[in-house]
């Protein structure tokens, strides 16, 4: 009866994650029903941020594990992708722009973040972004499922940080390579910040979708 | 010739009377009244350890021929404390506001200078007209990632003092509370009361920046709170009321992911519905009415998750960590 449609929703859900095993399933998801499953994403890696910016700031050391710590913005810091825009622009975006500027932020955020995996020295810190980067690359996933979803074309992503080889820019000391990791993890928290906004206004235009109900023997 | 002076609580003051001799004669005066010649030290006055009481008017006369020489207003103050400053966004994305007091009165006129420092940027807070000491900033841009850094400067003419705020975005972010609650019983129904309410008018785009709920009740007998949170929608049906029992509720909102709640809103009060009591007659008919209407205080069932819709049978469904959060949803749209 009725009480099976739930079945569908959940296996798509579960596609969306690639953390977890593959599913054969073939129906149809709504846009409505990915943004919400995207804005929840975006809520849980926020937490989860919370968690690792804590430890890793704390692994930095001084002063960036102050709370009021509040340095100048360096030049070096803007190749990563900033979610600071104008307020009429961000209102006057059209669906497809805010959607790609999420996808494309969180893609070389993500690269960002790989790099910064593989120069951490204690084993937590790997664990913890490891894990973090994998659920980072499940958002991506999402929002790129949101689009195809629509109907727009993913942007073409960078396989790297654009430009160069990771470590081709690197920083001339230490205290310079902080300042970039101390930076790179504020845009991702406002980045996720602005996510939950961008995908509040989403879900209001995006009329909610109707989900195919396809009964198919599961065994279940 | 006459002017303000301006001393310190417990400071010692001495009065000249203008251009005039030390030795000359003369006579002061305070608000009017005569001062003892003890006060006075040739023509000038003396006032050790000055407290708020002798502010007021000094004047002094020429010996012979009462003329005025001399006037002044001595106010009796002291210089400011560190002043108190609050900020905060209850206009989200518009901008903020801060407001200032200071801890303890001066008794003489203050004068506060905000600076706001956004990176690189002096922004200017513009001064609101009502109420005084505060002022309000625009956005220009949202989601920054770089702090706001806020002074507030009070100087009088006895020193001066400031403090000075950092803050992120997100972190000032604080609704006003709902408004227009309301609570009504409902009809046939004595356990359950409606609320209502709407979002604070001073919230710019609840389309965008949609709030959430937090709703508290209580019977006024207790002391205990229940809460519910509301992530939607703008009115809530308690249906878990002791019959005939006055309830107090109040609602508080916060923005769906940032910032803090809001300050309860105004308590509104509520009885549920009872039944109107019949008409006492006879003993028979008194024992039929009750047995009639026992059916209607029964406490109705509070809305269940239909288990039939839940039911995930396969090990690998319940790994899934967003199955909770769907299935909630969905298996009431399916009952």
């Amino acid at each position: 009866g009725d009480s099976w449609g739930i079945f569908p929703f959940l296996c798509a859900a579960l596609c969306n994650l690639p953390a977890l095993p593959a599913l054969n399933c073939s129906e149809e998801l709504g846009a409505g029903q990915s943004i919400q499953q995207t804005y929840d994403l975006t809520r849980y890696l926020e937490h989860q941020l919370r968690t690792l910016a804590g430890t890793y700031l704390n692994y930095l050391g001084p002063p960036f594990n102050e709370p009021d710590f509040n340095p100048p913005r360096l030049a070096r810091a803007e190749r990563v992708p900033s979610a600071t825009v104008d307020l009429d622009l961000w209102r006057g975006l059209t669906d497809n722009a805010r959607l790609a500027a999420n996808y494309r932020a969180y893609s070389r955020l993500l690269c960002y973040l790989r790099v910064l995996d593989g120069q951490v020295g204690t084993a937590e810190l790997r664990h913890r972004l490891a894990h973090f980067c994998a659920s980072l690359q499940g958002l991506v996933l999402s929002i790129g499922g949101v689009m195809s979803s629509l109907g727009y074309p993913l942007p073409a992503g960078p396989a790297g940080p654009p430009g160069a080889p990771p470590g081709a820019h690197a920083a001339p000391n230490d205290f310079l390579k902080k300042m970039d990791d101390f930076w790179l993890l504020k845009e991702l928290q406002t980045w996720l910040w602005r996510s939950a906004k961008d995908f509040n206004r989403l879900k209001k235009k995006v009329p909610p979708a109707v989900v195919t109900l396809r009964l198919e023997a599961r065994g279940f | 010739d006459s002017h303000i002076q301006y001393e310190r609580v417990g400071a010692d003051v001495t009065m000249k009377c203008g251009s005039m001799d030390w030795d000359a004669a003369v006579t002061w005066t305070a608000n009017g009244t005569d001062i003892d010649e003890s006060h006075l030290n040739g023509s000038y006055l003396i006032l050790k350890n000055v407290d708020l009481s002798q502010s007021g008017q000094y004047s002094c006369y020429e010996g012979s021929s009462w003329h005025l020489k001399y006037q002044t207003q001595l106010r009796v103050g002291t210089p400011p404390k560190e002043p108190v400053l609050m900020c905060r966004s209850n206009n989200y994305p518009k901008g903020f506001y801060c407001s200032w007091h200071l801890p303890t009165p001066t008794y003489i006129p203050n004068y506060f200078n905000i600076s706001v420092i956004h990176g690189t940027k002096d922004m200017v807070c513009e001064k609101d007209a009502v109420p005084k000491n505060r002022c309000h900033i625009r956005y220009l841009q949202l989601f920054s990632t770089v702090k706001y850094k806020v002074t507030l400067t009070v100087t009088n003419a006895l020193g001066k003092n400031f403090t000075t705020l950092t803050f992120d975005e997100f972190a000032i972010v604080k609704p006003d509370p709902p408004e227009s609650v309301v609570a009504k019983p409902v009809p046939n129904n004595p356990r359950r009361l409606e609320v209502s309410w709407q979002n604070p008018s001073s919230w710019p785009d609840p389309e965008s920046f949609p709030l959430k709920f937090f709703l508290r009740y209580r019977p006024l007998i207790l002391d205990q709170w229940q809460h519910v949170e509301l992530s939607d929608g703008t009115s809530h049906t308690i249906t878990d009321a002791y019959a005939g029992k006055e309830y107090i509720i109040q609602v508080a909102a916060k923005d769906n992911d940032i910032g803090t709640w809001s300050d309860w809103s105004v308590a509104v009060h509520a009885t549920p519905w009872t039944e109107e009591p019949k008409h006492l007659t006879t003993e028979a008919q008194i024992t039929e009415t009750t047995s009639a209407s026992t059916s209607s205080f029964m406490a109705p069932p509070t809305t269940k998750i239909c288990d039939k819709g839940a039911v995930v049978g396969s090990g690998a469904m319940a790994v899934c960590w967003t199955a909770g959060l769907v299935v909630a949803a969905y298996s009431i749209l399916f009952i």
